[in-house]
């Protein structure tokens, strides 16, 4: 098992390379002229200060220039200070939004968080659930149900559900919230009185035994929360319950029921664990998905996450924040390939014990 | 007079499918007694499995369904007990072995956790008497450092061991049957060999009586006292396994045996491969459902599919061409 881990460890920094590689590899598809519009404000552009930003910032040197300083950043000869590089955390300055791109990073991703804590584990458990459930009972009743949901979970769209969600919820009579947090809370934070632990807000609201604060972010994520899990149940639940149909046709179903096991304990202890390979693989893009920033969903909802930064950056051209966030969702993505790996392991001695 | 254990009457088993319903098991009968070995022979897709996962209530259902018959153990019928009842017949008094050693055993448990099971489930021993009785067992089938292995999985047994893992936790709780569907056809030959020995030596050992599924006339001989030929979810001879190889009365007992190639034909007769393929039926046939691929075929065997009958003491066939004259019976 630790050799096991211990060479997906080892995976980890080529893994960081191809992404950068690949996210800094995509912005240079873009001529220099084109990128040095990150750096010229002034409109219309002239000829000779485009020219001094490419010699300045060195736009047209050779590729893997570029990607070394943009790894390491520069050094300032005089002062010695250093300039970028996002391998010491410096994702760069975003114009759209006034600050660094980390700390763009620090102020949004504890909401992400936030929201895919409280999704992730009704999400799997009901998907799981329901999809086992399906599975026993195939094309009865409950089955039917589940079948029909699944495709409908699928098919509609993200957009489309949350503005349901917000007529419903929201327009008509306003029991549930977009946004973010009622500007009581925010006044409350900014006046230091309520002690950050966490920064996930649902959280820190719990430690400071503060149930009205509790209640009020919960009154602004019940909407968004809904709409993740609503689209994340249904492929749960079609990944489980092919998984599990599947498994209930193996042989070694049918020796546990020939040594007498009741059916509880046949489905319970022999096929489910075998059927939840799959989901577990299923479950980290779905993690990462949730941690990377879900765009639509943050956006319908006017949530201040990863995922509405990234939209508003992007509907704003600031190629600069959404390289650095595309950077973090890549890291997020090898982080969880990680947990998963090492989930797979712990469930299968297959992969465990080779 | 021996005690009768099993005594299965009018089987019938159907499969629905989106083809039709296939009729897998067409009114078996049959009976085994104690420490008595039955063989069950046929082509593959036959409905030799069909038939005993059926006695025990295992053929998935849907799509399977047992629309007839009964399987009297003792004095129960298997098929009209309860769902809690046959369960404590399983594996207790009625234990069973697979085809494929490779995907019959639970990959994500280890060998330790299935094998003590049963001996929870059924003896009620504690973890730890049942982790020494697994030591025994596994002993007992020929494992070498059983208390070593208990804690491994089943792709760390080679394919040999892993059937013999199989026949220790089938045999855990001293069943008074033993059914082992082709549990050597996965095998190579040697392991086959050692798989038999190994049974062959444990009826002696345990005294159980044993039903053994194979396709091969060639193994049934060396293990079974009686054999069974099915064909089409019909049984369509039945006779003592020394009755049946020297006078087989089915023509198709008589092409199986033919294709055995240990077994030189004696008198200058018809020696033949039997010709095409077994047929799925979606109907009960009207004509004898070997007919097609009969070198005996007669008028009536297109008509009238013939049932089976005594033409000897113990020795049954469901044919109506006596083979020997070429005649209708
Ligand atoms: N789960 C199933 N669904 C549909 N048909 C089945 C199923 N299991 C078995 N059958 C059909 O029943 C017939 C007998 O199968 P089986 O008893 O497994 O044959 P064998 O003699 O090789 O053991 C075959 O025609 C097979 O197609
Ligand atoms: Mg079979």
């Amino acid at each position: 098992m630790a050799n096991y881990i211990i060479r997906r460890l080892l995976l980890v920094p080529v893994l960081l390379i191809g992404v950068t590689l690949i996210i800094f590899g995509m912005l240079q598809l873009l001529g220099p002229v084109e990128r040095s519009a990150l750096y010229v404000t002034d409109f219309p552009k002239n000829e000779k200060q485009i020219e001094g930003v490419i010699k300045k910032y060195g736009l047209d040197d050779p590729f893997f220039v570029q990607y070394w300083r943009w790894l390491t950043g520069v050094k300032d000869p005089l002062t010695g200070e250093r300039e970028g590089g996002i391998l010491f955390g410096d994702f760069g300055y975003s114009r759209t939004a006034s600050q660094d791109v980390i700390d763009i990073i620090k102020t949004r991703f504890p909401n992400t968080l936030d929201l895919a804590l409280w999704t992730i584990f009704p999400m799997i458990s009901v998907g799981i659930w329901l999809g086992v459930k399906a599975a026993v009972n195939q094309n009865k009743f409950i089955d039917q149900i589940a079948r029909v949901y699944s495709i409908v979970g699928t098919s509609l769209p993200v957009f489309v559900f949350g503005l349901l969600l917000l007529m419903l919820l929201y327009a008509n009579n306003q029991w549930f919230l977009p946004g973010k947090m009622s500007d009581w809370v925010s006044r409350l934070i900014y006046s230091g009185e309520f002690k950050q632990y966490t920064h996930l807000l649902s959280v820190d609201a719990l430690l400071n035994l503060r149930f009205d604060i509790f209640w009020d972010a919960m009154r602004h994520m019940i909407m968004p929360i809904i709409t993740l899990s609503y689209i994340n149940w249904a492929t749960f639940l079609r990944v489980t319950r092919s998984s599990m149909l599947e498994t209930l046709r193996m042989d070694y179903v049918t020796t546990a029921r020939s040594k007498g096991l009741e059916e509880r304990d046949v489905i319970n202890k022999h096929a489910r664990p075998n059927a939840m390979l799959p989901v577990v693989t299923m479950m980290g893009s779905s993690i990462v998905g949730l941690l990377g920033g879900v765009v639509i969903t943050e956006t319908v909802f006017n949530y201040p996450g990863i995922g509405k930064a990234a939209a508003d950056a992007a509907s704003q051209l600031d190629a600069v924040t959404i390289l650095g966030l595309a950077i973090f969702t890549g890291l997020i993505l090898i982080i969880s390939n990680l947990v998963v790996d090492v989930l797979y392991a712990f469930i299968d001695p297959r992969v465990r014990l080779s | 007079m021996t005690n009768r254990l099993l005594d299965v009457k009018g089987l019938e088993t159907h499969f629905n499918t989106p083809e039709g319903i296939v009729h897998a098991v067409n009114g078996v009968s049959f009976t085994l007694d104690e420490g008595e070995t039955l063989g069950i022979v046929g082509e593959s897709g036959c409905g030799k499995s069909v038939t005993m996962l059926s006695c025990l209530r295992l053929v998935p259902m849907p799509p399977g369904k047992i629309v007839a018959g009964q399987a009297n153990y003792k004095d129960r019928d298997l098929l009209a007990i309860s769902e809690d009842e046959i369960r404590k017949v399983r594996g207790a008094h009625i234990g069973m072995i697979f085809q494929d050693p490779m995907t019959s055993l639970n990959p994500v448990m280890t060998i330790g956790k299935q094998l003590t099971e049963p001996l929870i489930l059924h003896l009620g021993l504690t973890e730890k008497q049942a982790r020494n009785r697994s030591i025994e067992l596994l002993g007992i089938v020929g494992i070498p450092r059983a208390s070593d292995r208990l804690k491994d999985y089943p792709h760390q047994y080679s394919g040999g061991m892993r059937q013999r893992v199989m026949i220790a936790m089938a045999l855990a709780c001293m069943p008074d049957i033993l059914i082992a569907d082709e549990p050597t056809t996965a095998l190579d030959v040697t392991i086959q060999a050692q798989i038999v020995e190994l049974v062959i030596q444990l009826r002696e050992e345990l005294g159980m009586s044993i039903v053994w599924i194979t396709h091969d006339l060639g193994v049934v001989a060396s293990i079974a006292n009686r054999v069974a030929v099915m064909y089409a979810g019909f049984i369509i001879e039945e006779a003592p396994v020394k009755k049946l190889y020297a006078g087989p009365s089915h023509p198709y007992t008589v092409g199986l045996l033919n294709s055995l190639p240990q077994i030189q034909v004696q008198e200058k007769k018809r020696l033949y491969s039997i010709n095409g393929m077994p047929p799925t039926l979606y109907k009960i046939p009207h004509a004898c459902p070997f007919a097609p691929r009969c070198p005996w075929v007669i008028e009536r065997c297109w008509s009238e599919n013939p049932l089976l009958f005594p033409i000897g003491d113990s020795h049954k066939v469901a044919c109506w061409v006596d083979i020997k004259t070429g005649r209708e019976r």
